[in-house]
């Protein structure tokens, strides 16, 4: 073992702040620090120690504060407090951390020597306590409380070693949207993934609000010091410079424009056409509810779907069927119900054997539907408009507005827009370009009990997305109401301010008890991170968004979203996009 | 060749106890002259208290001292006799009680050890990482006599420390009679147990009719270590006569003017310190910076049976 390195910079720690203790055990996983007169150690601080051992190499110990107390010593009573503050008893009043081991370096677990120094680390040292040394691409996340960034390793969010992100938080005071928004923003330009950055896309679900509808507008509100926080981290501070943004059409309006009420440039409008709905039977995806998986009319969902890909014909926009030209939604489901009411055309739609029951429980549901879904499924728009969402023809970031949608019609976009993501994916094969999938209100989709179609497009993501390159960043105000496979698959994991009953479950358990306390009090913009590289989580601040998170902070739009939606389309790709039409054909 | 040591096998607790016992009041009446009638004549004496415009110092200063046996020793002398020994370690320090600034902080504290006793050929006990610096006693030195040798030690100990605290202004409160401390200025000797009685009967009235915060005239007493004395009531007992009963000495070289100015000062400046009786056996006497101060040099002087390893362990080799 003579290979040393030329400048062992464990030689260079910071100020010493401390000595081990040794009236409490110190173990080398977790030990206790007196800290010194005129020093402090605070929550989340980083501190390095050694220990000689005979005839070996020495031991650094490197940890984080995770927990620290003061006490007086000397008072014996609880109301001495009284005669010591009066001046009347002599004490000493000696604070002490607990510092939980990050690293140990080499692999040597002796306890720390009472008594040994405790240094505050700095620069690499505490790059090393942190393990950020060994990072081969590090992406800031924040700053730790100390004011010095805290990174991510890349290798467990692209998929080499590990992919997805859960955050869990409660609503308004965790900020899990706008975390996931800087975790994007800091992939994107950070540089860490170099020109696979380029070619990342991301594709963001906006459930609440039109908060995420401004990611291309520059915050007005920025200030020197936000600027200087970006600074800090190595980011610009600036809106997402490629953001793409859909939004279903207004309802009622027959012309398809986006039903959005402060971005009034820009957006484009999202829908299916009748022939894509019948063809890619999507059928199944009106019935995501996880209640509607349980009932017995699952068979005929899928028998109908079956039916309507194989008889529905394409007719300029709408589908024929049997003969009938079906111009809507709503005359879709009238005509299915007809057909299944029908004696004699029922075993034709949903097979044989089954219950006018069931197939009244699958109408009633199908009926149900019409109104959610009559603006999303189209047969009155022309068919070669862009209208669908394809994130590998969109920009860097899409964003899909589902606000002010219903609830079975943002289950039904969130499904049907996964599916069609997932399976391109398959179909290219390959995990670059990498595809960030922003989805809030993970345990809506995914929960823990029952299953439904949007269920096992994620499950297939989380699962399998690692190697297709489809990093799914869920965020949910309970991990425990999330499918259990979906949260542990995720590599990293995010926790911002916490129920306190939630925070006791055990999905929450790579939190030590301190933090889950902290948990229940984090401010907006404090964030838990955990990541399998580090033993404990990193608790850290991330900056003010750079972006506008609403319209009163928009500062100028980007050219691009001032140009008309026609001007933004490129004629040549609506040309190309008709698959009836043949190269040979005129396409007009 | 050096001269062998044995340790004691029992406890050195069994041994005679430093500590003096507290006792209701004092017993044996003291054949000392008093002078009783310097502050206000014999005929007339009647509890006192302080004048309205003294206040207590701001800084106060108490020195205790602790001492604890940590082994009994033996030796073997080249000619056969024995003598016995002592292992003690004692400690002093003073508290600086800053009542403007309401904070008590250890001003200074020592720590030694020492090996008594009468043997010629003892030296120095290497225990450890300690040494029990010998200190030879003169006579015979039978084992009753010496636990009494560590206190002359440990007085010295308690000036040195007591000396480098000091700053102009403050009052120096000395645990014990003054004795041979009576050259420091600004200085009372603070005797929580009484065990002389030193007035005649028509006086001792006054005393035991004290009440909370009033105090005895001044007495000049005649004795070898003698001087101004008088008694103190402090607050928070009830019952017995001689209960909270404190008596408070200075030096006799004062004047008697400084004497009186000095027992006001003690009257309105100790009963703040007097503790309370859950807390304390030895309340309201046992003031609560001595206690605390004692608690921390007891820790001073490490664990006792560590130590009593280690001097067994140095015996033996």
């Amino acid at each position: 073992m003579t290979d040393t390195l030329p400048a062992q910079p464990s030689d260079t720690p910071g100020a010493a702040v401390g000595r081990v203790l040794g009236t409490a055990d110190a173990t080398p996983l977790q030990f206790w620090t007196a800290v010194m007169p005129g020093s402090f150690l605070q929550l989340d601080d980083v501190v390095v120690t050694r220990r000689e051992l005979p005839g070996r190499e020495p031991v650094t110990i490197a940890g984080v504060v995770t927990q620290v107390r003061a006490r007086h010593e000397g008072a014996q009573f609880d109301s001495d407090v009284f005669a010591i503050a009066d001046g009347t008893l002599p004490a000493q009043v000696q604070e002490a951390a607990e510092i939980t081991a990050t690293r140990v370096d080499p692999e040597i677990y002796v306890p720390p020597a009472p008594g040994a120094l405790v240094h505050r680390a700095e620069g690499d040292a505490r790059a090393r306590a942190l393990h950020f040394d060994r990072m081969e691409r590090r992406i800031p996340m924040g700053t730790g409380r100390d004011g010095v960034p805290v990174y991510l390793n890349a290798d467990f969010l692209d998929g080499q070693r590990g992919a997805h992100v859960s955050i869990s938080g409660i609503s308004g005071v965790a900020t899990k949207t706008s975390f996931a928004t800087f975790l994007l923003y800091s992939v994107f330009r950070s540089g860490v993934l170099g020109g696979d950055a380029v070619n990342a896309k991301a594709l963001i679900f906006n459930v609440k609000g039109e908060d995420l509808l401004f990611l291309d507008h520059p915050n007005s509100r920025l200030d020197d010091a936000t600027i200087a926080a970006y600074a800090k981290l190595g980011l610009p501070a600036g809106a997402f410079p490629d953001v793409r943004v859909y939004a279903p059409p207004r309802a009622g309006d027959s012309s398809g424009s986006p039903d959005v009420s402060s971005r009034l440039a820009g957006v484009d409008s999202f829908y299916w056409t009748l022939s894509e709905f019948c063809a890619d039977r999507l059928l199944p995806y009106v019935f995501a509810d996880a209640d509607d998986e349980r009932q017995q009319y699952t068979m005929v969902v899928h028998s109908v779907a079956a039916h309507l890909a194989r008889a529905a014909q394409p007719a300029d926009g709408g589908v024929s069927l049997d003969g009938v030209r079906i111009g809507s939604y709503p005359d879709l489901v009238d005509h299915i119900v007809e057909q299944l009411t029908d004696e004699e055309t029922r075993s034709e739609w949903a097979g044989s054997a089954i219950n006018t029951g069931t197939v009244n429980a699958f109408a009633r549901r199908l009926i149900g539907s019409k109104k959610d879904l009559a603006r999303l499924i189209r047969g009155d728009l022309a068919t070669r408009r862009p209208h669908s969402i394809n994130t590998a023809e969109s920009a860097q970031v899409t964003v899909v507005d589902l606000h002010n949608l219903p609830d079975r019609a943002q289950r039904f976009v969130v499904g049907v827009t996964l599916k069609s993501e997932f399976e391109r994916k398959e179909k290219a094969g390959t995990a670059k370009p990498l595809l960030f999938v922003v989805l809030d209100e993970l345990n809506k989709y995914a929960p823990r009990e029952g299953s439904s179609p949007i269920k096992e497009v994620l499950l297939d993501i989380a699962e399998r997305g690692r190697s297709l390159g489809v990093v799914l960043i869920g965020a949910q105000q309970t991990a425990s109401e999330v499918e259990r496979r979906i949260v542990t698959n995720s590599a990293i994991r995010v926790v911002g301010r916490l129920d306190p009953a939630e925070a006791s479950r055990p999905e929450y358990g790579f939190l030590p008890t301190v933090q889950r306390q902290r948990a229940l009090l984090a401010k907006p913009g404090t964030m838990f991170v955990n990541q399998p590289d580090i033993p404990v989580p990193l608790c850290l601040e991330f900056p003010f968004p750079a972006w506008a998170t609403r319209v009163s902070e928009a500062g100028a739009a980007p050219s691009e979203t001032l140009r008309s939606i026609v001007q933004a389309a490129d004629p040549f790709a609506v040309v190309g996009r008709g698959p009836a039409l043949a190269d040979d054909e005129i396409p007009f | 060749m050096t001269v062998r040591i044995f340790v004691d096998g029992w406890d050195p607790a069994y041994g005679a106890s430093f500590e003096a016992s507290a006792t209701a009041g004092p017993a044996a009446p003291s054949s000392a002259e008093v002078d009783a009638g310097v502050e206000v004549p014999t005929d007339a004496w009647r509890p006192l208290t302080a004048p309205p415009a003294v206040r207590a110092p701001h800084v106060v200063l108490l020195v205790d001292g602790v001492r604890r046996i940590d082994a009994g020793l033996w030796t073997q002398e080249e000619d056969g006799a024995s003598y016995p020994g002592l292992a003690a370690s004692y400690a002093a320090g003073v508290v600086r009680c800053d009542l403007g600034r309401g904070a008590a902080e250890l001003a200074g504290a020592r720590v030694e050890r020492g090996l008594f006793t009468a043997s010629p050929s003892a030296t120095d006990v290497v225990a450890g990482q300690l040494r029990y610096a010998v200190h030879r006693v003169a006579g015979t030195g039978e084992l009753s006599k010496l636990p009494a040798a560590v206190q002359a030690p440990l007085t010295a100990l308690e000036v040195e420390v007591s000396n480098a605290a000091r700053t102009d202004g403050d009052l120096l409160i000395v645990d014990g009679p003054l004795r041979n401390r009576r050259q420091l200025p600004r200085t009372i000797g603070y005797i929580k147990t009484q065990h002389s009685q030193y007035l005649p009967a028509a006086l001792s009235t006054v005393v035991t009719g004290l009440r909370a915060g009033e105090r005895s005239p001044v007495f000049k007493l005649g004795t070898a270590w003698g001087g101004w004395s008088w008694y103190v009531r402090l607050p928070g007992s009830a019952g017995a006569p001689w209960a909270g009963i404190v008596r408070v000495e200075c030096s006799a070289e004062l004047p008697p003017q400084e004497a009186i100015g000095l027992a006001d000062l003690s009257l309105v400046t100790l009963p703040r310190f007097a503790s309370t009786p859950y807390k304390d056996p030895r309340a309201p006497q046992n003031l609560i910076p001595i206690a605390g101060l004692e608690r921390r040099l007891r820790a001073l002087l490490g664990d006792p049976r560590l130590l009593y390893r280690a001097l067994t362990l140095a015996a033996a080799r």
